[in-house]
């Protein structure tokens, strides 16, 4: 976990470790500023992410994606799994959902069980193949950080096309199997 | 084109391009920044098993593509994908093309893709009235500029910010400022809506995995998942030798890529996209265009076939000296730098590479870089032997080479009388400050050395060698420049080896090596050459042949292998000289255990050593000398970029670039003064007489020196005066 912590700084990822579903919501709602695109995700409609953050009193869309998406201020979604060397997290996109609120948003929220974090990229392989033989069509992302580029006089610049922020909340007992996010 | 209006043209935009302010800066700050970048990437990392798993997953696809091609194909039409081969640029843009009339398009986006480049896509479509927007920031530039790419991974390298400005003002019709995190910002909203109106995505793909039927593409922006997301149709236009054969296979060329290509661990995103996935409310509908235009006829061509393993990463750019100079616009077509030529040949017909074959200075930068291990020099080499073939290398030259070298005895003769003519000019001294009329250009910006009063041919019989009992007896093989120019080097030599107890011999019927004619593409008389110096450097049975340039000695290790290959005879004896062929400096370390012979003999003057092209990445010298050095009792202060070419190349710096080749010397003098040695040692006499003559051209007071000499001259102010 602390690798992954590490790497995932390195890339200008933020990543902060939640005791429970309570503090994940607050964290989300300290740092997003609109509406948020929840995808149902399974393992965050088990811990009923959405009543959460409703509660919370932040505005969440879940249906109606495609007209909604490109005025949302944040995308919430879990992970299949990560990988420490790199900081990165998995996530199957294959809805349109997912990848919807995992790319126009200027902010990406990922809820990330820290028994999902492997240590190097190459354990994950197993698991993407899995991935492709369970389901017919697949999105599948490695998303390291938030978007980036160095186009202009390779100066790095944070947030081009894709989210500005990613960040990662580390929620212990929200699910251990790579095949759901 | 017709060649002299061609070769015109070429050297009209080599003009250009030294003019353009920035460029090099820009460039020599990227190059500097990368190659500190890449190294921190790959630390820990074994960089050559690396490659050697690279090309073999690439081999292996190349070897039995229709299998994979047919696996691929399978997989991904199983999971709702329509797979298009395209055997030439027109039928891959034609299938897109009548796929955006049929579906209504009427705007598109588009994710980086240099297939697209390659095949001149956007101007086909464009001409066909569809609207077609670059999304990628540095492929925007580009195409707001109305330029093409000048790098495979950084497009708009060759601009500033203040260009950018510009050209986004024009876009939006406000004023922008010049700030980076501003013009970021304006790319983003501008691009934004472009997105959401489109009807048709294209991008490429890094990978096309047989196994699944899917595509890997790895981006930072995140554009490539937006124009893959949104758009209803998504086609992807990749060309054949993207296919790999497993996930495995697919992961190990992205754990590579981004470190070779910017020193980045990892992208931001890599997204693996098999089949029809969900989009609004029906399934996307995805279009997988795999192109042939040329990669097929590049494959049966045992010579180049190895480009076929390039992964794209543009790293034999960012360490190419010329690259460096005159930029992508120039040194290159669609594809820029060393693989850009090779691709240039097979994609757009060699016509279109004919210059830039001739614009590599052959320093081999880039086969040490390249993640795919291709012999990338060796391959532009051999286009260049081609175009010899094809073109004729100019009646000139040919009459230098075929009827002037091949004969040894006429050659040396015009040489001898080269002495006497120019004194004229050299008034005397060693080097040639000036020369009279069109010849000026060349003494403009570095002294010449003179040709030598006698050549050392002349002076080996005077040469005393009393050993009695010598531990080897060597062969020596000079070189012209040492022969003729550099004389004193094999006295040096002499004294050198036998201070080891070595016994040296001067085969007289030694000629030049044949490197000038091979790399002008003169294939034959270097054929000649070649058999004329086996013979000569054979025949007294020496233990060793032994040079003191790195040029001469890849030519005996490696060319005349290749160039007598045909022949099992000469074959033969071509490996029994390759094989005890050897430079001096690693004669002297590795055989003969000899660093302690020269223990403490040298003054404690500071020196730097500039690795000579050939020698570091030809034979893979680099160590011994700078162990020689030390141990002889000389500081060694290392330059910066001790390894990158000093523009000499050959008859490269005189007739064919000689405008680039100084702007490459005067880098390295940069680097030789910052060192604050007093002396600059190295190898070569090619690179002796480039740096020789940029320091005394420039009136610096440091020395240039063969690493011999130092030895030698510090062994006669020793004891060991005789
Ligand atoms: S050999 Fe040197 S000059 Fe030629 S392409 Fe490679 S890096 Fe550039
Ligand atoms: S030839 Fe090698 S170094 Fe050049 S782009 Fe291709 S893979 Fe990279």
């Amino acid at each position: 976990m602390d690798d992954f912590i590490a790497a995932l700084t390195k890339v200008n990822g933020c990543c902060e470790q939640v005791a429970d579903i309570g503090a994940a919501a607050a964290y989300i709602a300290r740092h997003s500023d609109g509406p948020l695109l929840l995808p149902p995700q399974p393992s965050l409609l088990r811990i009923g992410l959405r009543e959460e953050l409703v509660r919370a009193g932040l505005p969440v869309i879940d249906n109606d994606w495609r007209a909604q998406a490109p005025t949302a201020d944040s995308g919430i979604t879990g992970a299949n799994f990560a990988i420490a060397a790199t900081g990165s997290i998995v996530l199957d996109s294959t809805q349109e959902a997912v990848r919807l609120a995992s790319t126009l948003p200027e902010r990406h929220f990922v809820l990330l069980d820290p028994a999902k974090i492997l240590p190097e990229a190459t354990d994950g392989i197993p698991i993407v193949r899995r991935i492709h033989q369970e389901t017919p069509q697949t999105y599948l992302a490695y998303i390291t950080g938030p978007s980036r580029t160095a186009d202009i006089e390779r100066v790095l610049t944070i947030g081009v096309h894709g989210p500005a922020e990613l960040h990662i909340l580390l929620l212990p007992g929200l699910s251990d199997d790579p095949m759901e996010s | 084109m017709i060649k002299p209006e061609r070769s015109r043209n070429y050297q009209n935009r080599i003009q250009d391009a030294l003019l353009k302010p920035n460029l090099q800066e820009t460039l020599g700050k990227f190059a500097d920044a990368y190659v500190l970048a890449r190294e921190a990437a790959f630390a820990g990392q074994d960089f050559e098993a690396l490659r050697d798993s690279i090309a073999e997953i690439k081999d292996e696809v190349r070897n039995n593509l229709p299998k994979y091609l047919e696996e691929f194909t399978t997989n991904a039409e199983a999971a709702g994908a329509k797979v298009f081969l395209a055997k030439t640029a027109e039928d891959a843009n034609r299938y897109i093309l009548d796929l955006a009339r049929a579906r209504g398009v009427k705007k598109i986006v588009k994710s980086k893709s240099m297939a697209s480049e390659e095949t001149h896509l956007n101007r086909a479509l464009i001409e066909a009235g569809v609207d077609v927007l670059e999304t990628d920031l540095g492929e925007w530039i580009v195409q707001l500029a109305g330029e093409r790419p000048s790098h495979m991974v950084l497009p708009a390298i060759h601009m500033v910010k203040e260009e950018v400005a510009e050209l986004f003002s024009k876009a939006t019709g406000r004023t922008e400022s010049a700030e980076i995190p501003h013009l970021v910002r304006v790319a983003r909203e501008q691009l934004r809506q472009a997105y959401l109106d489109a009807d048709l995505g294209i991008t490429g793909a890094n990978a096309a995995i047989a196994e699944t039927g899917g595509l890997a593409l790895v981006t930072n922006e995140g554009n490539a998942r937006l124009t893959s997301t949104l758009p209803k149709i998504h086609v992807a236009l990749v060309g054949i030798e993207k296919l790999v054969p497993t996930l495995e296979d697919a992961h190990n060329i992205i754990n590579v890529l981004p470190k070779n290509a910017t020193g980045q661990l990892i992208t931001s995103y890599i997204s693996w996209i098999r089949g029809a996935v969900p989009c609004g409310d029906a399934a996307k509908e995805l279009h997988i265009v795999l192109l042939d235009n040329g990669r097929s006829a590049l494959a049966e061509s045992a010579v180049c076939r190895d480009a076929l393993r390039c992964i794209k990463c543009g790293a034999c750019a960012n360490v190419c000296p010329v690259y460096q100079i005159v930029g992508g616009h120039v040194f290159g077509h669609v594809y820029i730098s060393a693989i850009g030529i090779i691709l240039t040949a097979f994609f757009h017909g060699l016509d279109n590479a004919a210059e830039l074959v001739k614009a590599c200075i052959g320093c081999r930068a880039c086969v040490a870089v390249c993640p795919s291990k291709i012999d990338l020099e060796s391959i532009i080499l051999h286009l260049r032997e081609v175009l010899g073939e094809e073109e004729g290398i100019g009646t000139g030259k040919s009459l230098v080479f075929k009827k002037i070298m091949r004969n040894r005895k006429l050659f040396h003769g015009m040489l001898r009388a080269a002495s006497l003519l120019q004194k004229p000019v050299t008034r005397g001294e060693r080097s040639i400050r000036h020369l009279p009329l069109f010849f000026s250009g060349l003494t403009e910006w570095r002294t010449l050395p003179a040709i030598a009063d006698k050549p050392l041919r002349d002076l080996w019989n005077t040469l005393p060698q009393k050993l009695e009992k010598p531990r080897y007896r060597v062969a020596f093989f000079a070189g012209c420049l040492n022969d003729f120019v550099y004389p004193e080097l094999g006295q040096d030599l002499v004294k050198v080896l036998n201070h080891m107890n070595v016994d040296v011999s001067f085969p007289l019927e030694q000629n030049c090596c044949g490197v000038p004619a091979l790399y002008s593409g003169d294939r034959e008389t270097a054929t000649a050459l070649a058999k004329q110096n086996i013979d000569a450097m054979l025949q007294s049975a020496p233990d060793f042949v032994i040079t003191t340039c790195p040029t001469c000695t890849m030519s005996l290790q490696r060319d005349f292998l290749d160039l007598l290959k045909e022949n099992p005879e000469w074959t033969s004896k071509a490996q029994q000289l390759s094989a005890i062929t050897m430079d001096i400096s690693r004669f002297i370390v590795d055989e003969l255990d000899g660093s302690s012979a020269f223990a403490g003999v040298a003054d404690l003057s500071s020196v730097t050593y500039h690795d000579s092209c050939h020698l570091k990445r030809g034979a893979g010298v680099w160590q011994q000398p700078r162990e020689l050095l030390e141990r002889s009792g000389h500081t060694l202060a290392e330059m910066a970029h001790s390894d990158r070419c000093c523009g000499f190349g050959g008859s490269y710096s005189f007739t064919g670039h000689p405008e680039i080749a100084r702007r490459i010397l005067a880098d390295k003098i940069r680097d030789i003064e910052t060192s604050q040695a007093d002396c600059v040692a190295m190898d070569c006499p090619g690179c002796l007489m480039q740096i020789k003559g940029g320091l005394e051209k420039q009136e610096k007071p440091i020395r240039a020196a063969h690493t011999i000499e130092l030895l030698a001259e510090a062994l006669r102010k020793t004891k060991f005066e005789d």
